[in-house]
């Protein structure tokens, strides 16, 4: 805006391309489709690994419960959410109480991925929504009841530690 | 007795009437986070400013003590949320250093890549703040804001399908990496950076030459070089002010000498310089990430056997500091190991905290409008700054 | 029945339109900024968000009515109404079509730009009235802002005067019926974008918005306002961005000239005004603002003596052509 006349209008014709521009990719943008998706209408794809709300699971087979109440997953949550109780039985053990404090959970997965029994997993769903948070202290029966009624995801005790351990073969 | 002297403000001395002392609260649209400036104001010029933080402050150095290295990688990721994944590798490379574990060629590509798609969306976030912060909620700065969170939705959905979570993955553990690629995986990767790469150039066509952009970040909040090396600033701040000092180049660590990409460095220390830096980092980044696809190894992603009980991991008496290179800088982490299962003692090194120091010296002698400027290319996140 | 009569029927159908059309064209803007962004806009409240506006307005409505302690009582609370009012009587002025106005005063254009400068006194006694250091930074930013850019606003309106001749805004029209304004050579178009830009700052759009940055100053010197008087301001803010779309379309694109029998002049007319209000709108949400001191660099420096140079042109070319004279 200042200096002789060539560079006044050479600094003009800057300032115009420059808009041109930057308008320019502002319409491109007005044609695209938008990448709205209209929730809870329509849901998104969630990957095989999602990391949902907690659940417990019962044996395909023998359709016993899975936990054995040895507090695996207890002692290593970092936010410390889990409490069980073992309950001593004959030829296994049970889970007398196992509360899941949704409301603290982090997600980080760590309960299921040392899970000697595949008891506890993620589902493939985080839709818990409540206008009660008392809703989301999960006892024993709401995480059964969970675990029957969505979609699991991928991640087990046992694949995942497979993952993570190096083939016996090589082992250094 | 707390040094009341050493928090003297810095002022600079200005002939004009009265001053007003304006407070830039914790709860502010453009303080990134919860970060209260008090700036003494003469009429639009700021004179001084005094940084207050310590809003976000939840004890990471102790859960450090008390959670054990097979949880705490999971937490790390909280002190800078924006860059989760190199929050977590410094902790786990300080535990390695000292326990002498080796990690396995492939799970050091992993983390490669996965720190290197941790800048790409790292960056992205700091654009769209940034010209959020300049141009408004209501205005230009929100269509770029959303631009980029477009982009930065197709990197969390890559972490997504590799982890299973968005923001705060749990994706490195003592030895190696807790989750390995899937299937596909690699495929939509290079899709996703070939996408992001035509997307960049869209964003550098709408700044680049744009002159009210220009006339906001030119000039603006220059860090001198020696002012840079004499606060201890890091990442693209140093870059800007010509320091060619990159932690990937002078101390490699998982692998980083296998690749080839350059370290961007621009002289004159302004927010533009800044820009551009953090620009080609973009560029670069997406190099190394087809770089490291191209080039992974098969194998292990772990030398140690697979997390089973809380207590698994127990590091021997030592010491040391990991740093690594972070979006915003050097991130490091500085363990002292006693021979159990939890560090005697943890400190991390916020990239944040040692780039916030040197708002006192380069704000005052700028307009109101100019703080949001520098503090967007300064980049903040408190996470890191009050762990 | 008697003119009065008549004319206050007419008057309060004419606000309830305004205020009705501003509400409407927030949605619009919205919607439009939305595709802009890659999503869509309001779609929930009614289909395809066609309620939004209303709901937005029993919101607005049925909020608490919350006065800072210490602020000046009466110049707090009659900002918001000293705002509004200048923003809706210019409405007044404009002829929709052809004997289908309220006030087609032989002044029109004179009022019009005399009392839509009277909302800086609104302004400043809400910044003022707040008792809140960001409002009150704002308001001085605004006074800086507005007052400068007044002038290039009032010069580049006053070339499509100068090419027809008279100050009457149905005039002004009638003019171009040969052929609007802004296909006049050079000097309409220049007028055109310089009346655009002074239009941007006059209201406070980005990238000249330095005046509510929301990033910086949160909301200016609306930002002890809520409930009602804050949807006051609002409307007084949108009718004003209308007033002066209308008045961008009825001096350089021939406001209700269009192909077609004469009943369709309004409807061009206020296609017209639309479409000068969605450039705008496509243009705010394109750029980051500027500082306040490159803002008024820019008026005084270039865009004054611009406006200046285009209204002696015009000048000189109507004298050499030999036509008009103030009528």
């Amino acid at each position: 805006m200042s200096g002789n006349r060539a560079s006044f209008w050479s600094e003009l014709a800057q300032l115009a391309t420059a808009v041109g521009k930057t308008m320019g990719v502002t319409l491109r943008n007005f044609l695209r489709r938008p990448v709205t998706i209209h929730y809870p209408d329509v849901k998104r794809a969630y990957p095989d690994r999602f990391r949902g709300v907690l659940a417990l699971t019962y044996d395909r087979e023998t359709g016993e419960e899975n936990c054995i109440g040895c507090r695996l997953c207890e002692y290593i949550c970092p936010p410390q959410v889990i409490a069980v109780e073992m309950l001593k039985a004959e030829k296994r053990n049970y889970a007398k109480t196992f509360t899941l404090e949704l409301y603290a959970c982090e997600y980080c997965e760590l309960c299921v991925q040392v899970c000697p029994t595949d008891a506890i997993i993620m589902l493939r769903t985080v839709d818990l929504a409540t206008a009660d948070r008392r809703e989301l202290l999960l006892d024993k029966d709401r995480l059964h009841e969970l675990g029957l009624a969505d979609e699991p995801s991928w991640a087990t005790g046992t694949r995942l530690r497979d993952m993570q351990a190096p083939p016996r073969a090589v082992k250094a | 007795m707390p040094d009341l002297e050493a928090r003297k403000v810095i002022e600079v001395g200005y002939a004009g009437n009265e001053r007003l002392v304006m407070n830039m609260g914790p709860q502010h649209p453009s303080a990134h986070g919860v970060f209260r400036a008090i700036l003494t104001l003469e009429g639009e010029t700021i004179v001084a400013v005094d940084a207050v933080i310590g809003y976000l402050h939840r004890c990471h150095e102790k859960l450090g003590e008390t959670l054990t290295y097979v949880q705490y990688p999971s937490i790390a990721s909280k002190t800078d949320y924006v860059a989760a994944m190199t929050s977590e590798l410094a902790y786990v490379l300080a535990a390695e250093k000292i326990g002498q574990i080796e990690v396995p060629k492939r799970a050091q590509y992993l983390r490669v890549i996965a720190a290197e798609l941790q800048r790409i969306a790292s960056h992205c976030l700091w654009l769209g703040t940034w010209c959020m912060d300049m141009g408004g909620a209501l205005g230009g700065g929100a269509t770029v804001f959303l631009y980029c969170f477009r982009e930065r939705e197709t990197l969390l959905d890559l972490f997504e399908a590799l982890t299973g979570a968005r923001l705060l993955y749990g994706f490195h553990q003592v030895g190696g990496t807790r989750y390995d690629l899937p299937a596909g995986w690699a495929e939509r990767c290079r899709s996703t950076v070939d996408l992001i790469e035509r997307r960049i150039d869209e964003y550098e066509a709408m700044l680049e030459g744009n002159p009210f952009f220009l006339a906001r970040t030119r000039g603006v909040g220059v860090i001198s070089r020696e002012l840079a090396q004499e606060v201890g600033v890091s990442g693209p701040l140093i870059r800007g002010s010509g320091v060619a000092y990159d932690i990937r180049r002078a101390e490699p660590y998982s692998s980083y000498e296998a690749f080839d990409f350059k370290v961007p460095v621009e002289t004159e220390g302004d927010c533009w310089a800044r820009y551009r830096v953090r620009m080609v980092e973009f560029r670069e980044s997406i190099g190394i990430v087809r770089q490291a696809l191209e080039g992974l190894p098969p194998g292990p992603i772990s030398s140690r056997p697979g997390v089973k009980s809380v207590g698994q991991v127990r590091i021997g008496k030592g010491e040391t500091y990991a740093r690594v290179e972070g979006p915003r800088g050097e991130v490091g982490c500085y363990l002292v190991a006693d021979g159990s299962a939890k560090p005697y003692r943890m400190k991390w090194r916020g990239a944040s905290f040692s780039n916030l120091s040197v708002l006192p010296h380069i704000v005052p002698g700028h307009k109101v409008a100019d703080v949001v400027a520098i503090m967007g290319s300064v980049d903040p996140v408190f996470g890191e700054v009050d762990r | 029945m008697a003119p009065a009569v008549r004319d206050l029927i007419a008057a309060f159908v004419l606000l309830n339109g305004v205020i009705g059309a501003v509400t409407y064209v927030t949605l619009l803007e919205r919607k439009f900024t939305a595709r802009m962004q890659s999503r869509i806009g309001p779609y929930r409240v009614g289909p395809h968000g066609l309620l939004q506006p209303i709901a937005d307005a029993l919101k607005l409505m049925m909020k608490e009515d919350v006065v800072p302690a210490m602020s000046d009582r009466w110049v707090y609370n009659l900002a918001p109404l000293a705002f509004l009012l200048p923003c809706v009587l210019v409405f007044g002025t404009i002829p929709f079509a052809p004997g289908l106005g309220l006030a087609d005063l032989n002044i029109g254009l004179l009022f019009f730009l005399a009392v839509s400068a009277l909302e800086i006194v609104g302004l400043f006694m809400g910044g003022w009235g707040s008792n809140n250091k960001y409002a009150l930074l704002s308001a001085m930013r605004a006074v800086n802002q507005i007052i400068s850019y007044d002038l290039p606003f009032i010069f580049a309106a006053l070339i499509p005067v100068v090419l027809s001749g008279t100050l009457r805004l149905g005039g002004i029209v009638e003019a171009q019926q040969g052929g609007w304004y802004v296909a006049y050579p050079v000097i309409g178009q220049l007028g055109f974008l310089a009346y655009l830009i002074a239009m941007l700052a006059a209201e406070n759009r980005v990238p000249f918005d330095i005046l509510e940055a929301e990033s910086e100053l949160v909301a200016g010197f609306r930002v002890e306002y809520s409930g009602m008087k804050f949807a006051l301001i609002q409307l007084a803010e949108y009718a004003h961005v209308i007033a002066t779309s209308y008045l961008g379309a009825l001096l350089f694109l021939g406001g209700w000239l269009g192909p077609g029998p004469s009943w369709l002049g309004a409807i061009w007319f206020t296609l017209k005004a639309l479409a000068v209000f969605l450039l705008v709108t496509w243009v705010r949400w394109s750029f980051v603002r500027i500082r306040v001191d490159q803002i008024l660099a820019i008026s005084w420096k270039l865009l004054l003596p611009v406006t200046l140079t285009l209204l002696l042109a015009a000048a000189f070319v109507v004298t050499y052509q030999g036509g008009g004279g103030v009528g």
